[in-house]
């Protein structure tokens, strides 16, 4: 038995080895992984590909929909609010953006809807802030229970919220963001890359260096809240009117 | 450089492919003769021709996958105010994905056409092995399984009332080759492949 597989594997080794067409199917397999490889080696030299996701350094996921701005429920589309040409030199006004994922049944949203309209109010350069303006977008999702578009309207105007609250219901923007509890804030670059997450804390992304970089806790609370993290990232670069 | 003129020198790899394959490749294939004499026959022509093809094809796809990672960046590669804008489709995250895979379609590209490439080039070194018409009938159907995806590709487009022209010289790209597969199996099966055996046959 041994011996016959043994003969066998034998025959077809040496088949293959004499067989013109294995010869033809090898030398062509050879040329053609070659032709793909290099093709995979100039792509890979001349670019440099960024993952879309929520980590510090990723490109944010992009989301459209509806949001309510104060008058009414208008197109949203997350892209207008990028400026893609933005460098960390740049001198020009392109506003970062401060993105949080919340829900009006959510405590710790409840709690925190006073500071951040106040920090919407205090990073925009009328208020005497030194850096590149910042522009706040809420995100509703509905993790607790559901709310009407009447509640969110109600939520906003309640703790005197001037910035966009977008309606996630039907869009499941949270699912790119990878979202899993509210409050959770980013802060975005202006070219859409996520400077920070408050899931990650703090880990921050450098647009010079393009890599991740640790940023300090002032309050010695072990824990980065976004107005931190905004004085600490945005001061760092051009962006400011000069 | 513009982004045409790049587009371009794939457009003549592959509209090279097409000519050797049609009447006027006798002539246009005669500076590849003493290089490949087998060009000098017609099926041999339509073998180079299928090669450029695929090459422009693998060629055009690459390019894509580039774009693809340069818009990533945040940069424009081909954008513009017309019909005709890649930026718009193929730095669209909602369509740039070949769908449960999640890598760029022109990834998918390089690897369809690699593939056909091989295909005809073990065709082009072993035409009269047993193997040649089961290689032929593979290479049309992986080129019919293209279809599908050239239909879902270009519905994006239609969804998005854009028109990415990179992507569309690869859809060609791939239907030229379906045809170019069809004509080589029927020739297969005349005396056309190998006029230097009808003898033999006969």
């Amino acid at each position: 038995m041994g011996k016959d597989w043994l003969e066998l594997t034998s025959e077809i080794m040496n088949n293959l080895y004499r067989s013109e067409e294995a010869s033809a199917r090898g030398d062509a397999a050879l040329i053609v992984i070659s032709l793909f490889f290099a093709g995979l080696l100039v792509v890979a030299f001349t670019s440099n590909p960024i993952a879309t996701g929520t980590k510090p350094g990723e490109r944010a996921p992009l989301f459209s929909g509806k949001a309510y701005n104060g008058d009414g429920w208008e197109t949203f589309v997350f892209d207008d609010l990028l400026t893609p040409e933005w460098t960390p030199n740049s001198t020009d006004d392109a506003p970062w953006i401060a993105v949080e994922f919340m829900d009006r049944l959510c405590g710790h949203c409840v709690s925190a809807a006073s500071e951040v309209g106040d920090w919407s109010e205090t990073y925009v350069k009328t208020s005497n802030w030194p850096g590149p303006d910042v522009l706040f977008v809420a995100v509703h999702v509905e993790f607790q229970g559901s709310s009407s578009r009447a509640d969110i309207e109600e939520f906003r105007d309640s703790n005197g919220h001037t910035f966009p609250y977008f309606d996630d219901d039907g869009v499941g923007s949270f699912k790119d963001w990878d979202i899993g509890a509210t409050p959770t804030y980013f802060l975005v670059q202006p070219d859409g890359i996520v400077a920070w997450n408050s899931g990650i804390q703090n880990l921050a992304w450098d647009a010079v260096s393009e890599e991740s970089i640790t940023i300090g806790d002032p309050n010695g609370d072990q824990r980065v809240k976004l107005n931190e993290a905004i004085e600490q990232i945005t001061l760092s670069y051009g962006g400011a009117t000069e | 450089m513009n982004e045409y003129v790049i587009l371009s020198f794939h457009a003549v790899i592959i509209l090279y492919g097409v000519l050797l394959m049609t009447p006027l490749g006798d002539s246009f294939g005669s500076i590849l003769v003493n290089k490949w004499p087998s060009t000098s026959t017609k099926r041999g022509r339509m073998l180079a021709g299928l090669m450029f093809v695929c090459t422009g094809g693998f060629t055009v796809s690459a390019h894509t996958l580039w774009m693809h990672n340069k818009l990533s960046e945040g940069g424009s590669v081909c954008s513009g105010s017309s019909i005709l804008n890649c930026d718009g489709l193929i730095g669209n995250p909602d369509y740039n994905t070949v769908p449960f895979i999640g890598q760029p379609w022109g990834l998918l590209g390089m690897v369809a056409f690699c593939v056909l490439l091989w295909i005809v080039v073990v065709v082009a070194k072993e035409p009269l092995a047993f193997s040649t018409p089961t290689f032929l009938k593979a290479g049309l159907g992986a080129t019919i399984a293209g279809l599908p995806v050239i239909g879902l590709l270009v519905s994006y487009e239609i969804k998005e009332g854009l028109i990415c022209p990179f992507c569309t010289t690869a859809h060609i790209a791939n239907i030229i080759a379906m045809v170019a597969f069809f004509v080589l199996f029927k020739m297969y099966e005349s005396d056309e492949w190998a006029p230097e055996l009808k003898k033999t046959r006969k």
